[in-house]
């Protein structure tokens, strides 16, 4: 054979080989998570991409539609989960997998986490974070409410998500509880008067926003970071409340009946890397957890609110009461 | 009409009538084991708690409320419009209106919410005109728009139900209308009404049951908790709050009621509105010039109130610029929608066949009570909420992977069960008409197996196509099932109808939904010619009208 070729024939064989060799050699690592997480547009293929070549493994994602719905999958599954990892429960939902005996400690040293987090959590370690904040477009909202009081007493026209199915909906639920506590019923009854209307998720509620009938519709503080980078559109703004805002913080955690524990722990410390958290903060939008992670100037031009709210234990507790009480004002 | 005891009571073969009961088992047994999973991961049965919570009465109070509005909005004005069809048979394209309103019956209602929202929606077509005339914007959300979308679906059904059964009235009671001098305030009081009355309360409570567990239009056009309804409420309890003690509650107020209401109903008769116009024309009164006006301002009223919603599709597609969706986007999801819904139909129709024998032969006894039950049982996926049966055999089948692998399969099955009740209510006439006219035959010639088949084939071949077809046509919508089984990745159209508008990209959504509903025509298509009497068939069969009655043909 002429020596030219070799070097292609080696190109073409050599990818055969590997194929047939994988099954094997390489570990699989099995992460539950939620759809958007491992889109195309999503932080899930560059992670997967990023992570497969230095863990010489196969890394798969199972995906449940939301946060929520990965919470419920894992509970009816129970023993008989495949999962090796799950990633994108929020803060408001750990107590929750961890009284259902679905985790087990992750035993690793974190890197310094930025101090608003307040994190100290053996179980679960959190990968990205944002603030719940209402978007408005600056040419049709010139003052913009400053409080949520302000916002609920005004008339303006709102979108927000149904706190039952979506993880910012959850996050009014709690926004509103933490600045109105008793009063909430009475709220709520107020904000549904000029509600336009309550989406099953967030998608739902942020593209009708964007079809231009709404005021306002809940988000987060990073979504005008979104329009910025990607859009170069900087009409889009989020309205800072002298309340506080309410924080969500998404996590990861090894699953207690994990195969590949081992790994599952490499992959967290991944997580936890500069190169990592960059890719989440531009692909799911959110606040990286880690000082020093270089970003897109518009990050610099967010709100940074004051955090308020509940611990996980509370939330855990109250939420069932809680979702009872808005559904009883609003949809009376 | 009271079934005729037979003279001569044939036996069905054994082994027929053991695999029609194991069929109904089975269909009866997947809504149990439904049910198991549910009660089983909740535990603690149903939370009757539910029933102090104001909630629960507000979801109850909409479900009904709007399922009457809907009902009395859609049928009561399909009245005048079916007497329109039968009093000036020469209207233009009144054929064509005839399949629009089958057309408008069978498909996937993601259609018609594309359309209404490109109508109607926050960016519709219209919306800045009913804005201009009303004086305060238009919110299509809410219970405005729900009703709206029930009575588009289910107006053409009724004027199509009503004028079938206008058409049934003999031309002697015409004659002897002329005869009597009957005017016409009398006519509609002596013919027309009698002839109607029976079916003008059945479709109401058909269409209430209908709308009361309607899903997916209360989902997307609902806008917000004030609009729930039971099927949406039992949803939620599963899909967020994962509460399937609360989901039970639901699930059985939702059965008692739907359930009971389908009971009577059915005691009434079944539905025939896919029964093929017959073209005999009795000699009819001439409506006088101001009533025929009004017929013809009606019908050409309808006919653009049943294409506005599908019409808006195609500006929507060209105003926004022809949407970046190439062929194969559509192609795969296509294809795998026309698999699932083929294998859902061939099953649907031979378990409709099977299901049907155990009441064939309680109705050859004459055992009228027991035939009813048997129908219900055969018809009840139609009241249960399909929530409960995919979600509670998805909780059932999670914890053996293996089995949720065949996802597809289970969507398939799922919905061949789900279609099962309009298979049954297509087959049973015919089925019921055969035994009548031809069990005596069978039995005096002592036909068995093959043979028996040879006779029974030729006069059920027609009905068994068309009820395929209308299987075919009905599996191709479900986004339900599929939302639960299905994987995501390889989406169905329907899924990506529904993925498209619920992010309100609409011109994506328009072009897909022009997509779906030119495959129903063509199942509508096929289901036209497949109904036409075959050459084969006894001419006792061409020579009748088809029966209009559930009991037994009008001999």
């Amino acid at each position: 054979m002429p020596r030219s070729l070799r070097p292609l024939l080696a190109a073409l064989l050599l990818p055969l080989l590997t194929t047939l060799a994988l099954p094997t050699s390489a570990a699989e690592l099995r992460v539950y998570t939620y759809s958007s997480f491992v889109s195309d547009w999503g932080p899930g293929p560059a992670l997967k991409q990023a992570f497969e070549q230095q863990c010489f493994c196969t890394l798969e994602f199972v995906s449940a539609e939301d946060g929520v719905s990965l919470l419920n999958r894992l509970r009816i599954e129970g023993a008989n989960t495949r999962a090796d990892l799950m990633l994108g429960l929020d803060d408001a939902l750990t107590d929750i997998a961890r009284s259902e005996a679905l985790v087990q400690p992750h035993g690793l040293s974190l890197p310094p986490l930025r101090p608003e987090l307040q994190w100290n959590d053996p179980a679960f370690v959190p990968y990205d974070f944002g603030y719940f904040a209402f978007v408005y477009n600056r040419e049709s909202v010139t003052r913009p409410a400053r409080s949520l009081k302000e916002l609920i007493d005004s008339d303006a026209r709102i979108i927000y998500q149904d706190p039952r199915t979506s993880t910012p909906g959850q996050g009014l639920l709690l926004w509103v509880k933490a600045v109105y506590g008793e009063q909430s019923e009475a709220a709520w009854q107020r904000l549904a008067s000029h509600t336009l209307t309550v989406t099953k998720g967030w998608w739902e509620a942020y593209s009708l926003f964007l079809q231009g009938d709404a005021d306002y519709v809940l988000s987060y503080s990073t979504s005008p970071a979104y329009h910025s980078v990607t859009e170069q559109d900087e009409r889009y703004r989020t309205a800072l409340f002298s309340e506080g805002h309410i924080a969500q913080i998404e996590v990861a955690a090894i699953s207690r009946y994990s195969q590949q524990p081992e790994l599952a722990r490499d992959f967290m410390r991944y997580l936890l890397t500069p190169e990592a958290q960059a890719i989440i903060a531009t692909r799911n939008w959110m606040l990286p957890v880690i000082e020093g992670v270089t970003l897109p100037e518009a990050f610099d031009h967010l709100i940074q609110p004051r955090r308020i709210g509940f611990s996980p234990a509370e939330i855990a507790r109250q939420r069932p009461a809680w979702i009872r009480e808005w559904r009883r004002a609003a949809s009376r | 009409m009271a079934p005729r005891r037979l003279p001569l009571a044939s036996p069905l073969r054994p082994g027929l009538l053991l695999a029609g009961g194991l069929a109904l088992a089975g269909s009866l047994g997947v809504t149990l084991l439904a049910f198991a999973g549910l009660i089983g991961f909740s535990a603690s049965g149903p939370d009757w708690r539910l029933l102090q919570d104001p909630y629960f009465y507000q979801v109850l109070r909409f479900s009904l409320w709007q399922a009457l509005l809907s009902s009395l909005l859609a049928v009561l004005p399909a009245w005048p419009i079916a007497r329109a069809l039968y009093y000036l048979p020469r209207l233009p394209a009144r054929r064509a209106f005839l399949g629009l309103c089958l057309l408008y019956f069978v498909m996937p209602t993601l259609i018609l919410i594309t359309g209404l929202v490109a109508l109607l929606g926050h960016a519709g077509l219209l919306s800045p005109l009913i804005s201009h005339f009303t004086g305060s914007a238009w919110n299509l959300y809410g219970l405005g728009g729900i009703v709206l979308a029930h009575l588009l679906l289910n107006l053409p059904l009724a004027v199509r139900l009503l004028y079938l059964q206008l058409q049934a009235i003999p031309a002697s009671s015409w004659q002897l209308a002329r005869q009597l001098k009957l005017g016409p305030r009398q006519r509609l009081r002596l013919i027309e009404w009698p002839a109607l009355k029976g079916r003008l309360w059945m479709l109401l409570g058909l269409v209430f049951i209908l709308c009361f567990n309607s899903f997916a239009i209360v989902l997307a056009l609902g806008g917000g908790p004030q609009s729930t309804t039971l099927e949406v409420a039992i949803y939620q309890a599963l899909k967020y709050d994962f509460n399937p003690a609360e989901a039970l509650t639901l699930a059985w107020a939702q059965l008692l009621i739907a359930g009971g209401l389908f009971l009577l109903v059915m005691r009434r008769g079944g539905s025939h509105w896919l029964s093929p116009d017959t073209d005999t024309r009795p000699p009819l009164p001439r409506p006088a010039p101001a009533a025929r006006l009004g017929f013809q301002l009606l019908y050409y009223g309808s006919w653009l109130l049943l294409l506005l919603p599908l019409g808006a599709l195609l500006p929507a597609l060209v105003r926004r610029g022809l949407p970046r969706v190439g062929a194969s986007e559509l192609l795969l999801p296509t294809l795998l929608s026309l698999a699932l819904a083929l294998a859902a139909a061939l099953a649907a129709t031979a378990l409709a066949y099977l299901v049907l024998q155990p009441l064939r032969a309680a109705r050859r006894r004459g055992q009228s009570g027991r035939a009813l039950l048997l129908e219900w049982l055969a018809t009840h996926q139609l009241v249960t909420p399909a929530m409960v049966l995919s979600v509670g055999l998805f909780i059932l089948l999670l914890p053996h992977p293996g089995l949720l692998r065949w996802g597809l399969l289970w969507v398939a099955l799922l919905n061949a069960l789900l279609v099962l009740p309009f298979a049954v209510q297509q087959l049973k006439p015919r089925l019921l008409q055969f035994d009548q006219q031809y069990a005596p035959l069978v039995t005096q010639l002592k036909l068995g197996g093959l043979a028996r088949w040879r006779v029974e084939w030729p006069f059920m071949r027609p009905v068994l196509a068309a009820s395929f077809a209308l299987a075919l046509v009905l599996a191709l919508g479900d986004v339900a099932i599929f939302a639960i089984f299905g994987d995501p990745a390889r989406p169905t159209l329907p899924w990506l109808i529904y993925g498209y508008a619920s992010s309100y990209r609409i011109a994506e959504a328009s072009l897909a939904s022009l997509l779906l509903l030119l495959l129903c025509a063509l199942g509508l298509w096929g289901i036209g010619r497949l109904q036409r009497p075959a050459p084969l068939a006894p001419p006792a069969a061409s020579a009748h009208p088809p029966p209009t009655s559930g009991d037994a043909p009008h001999a």
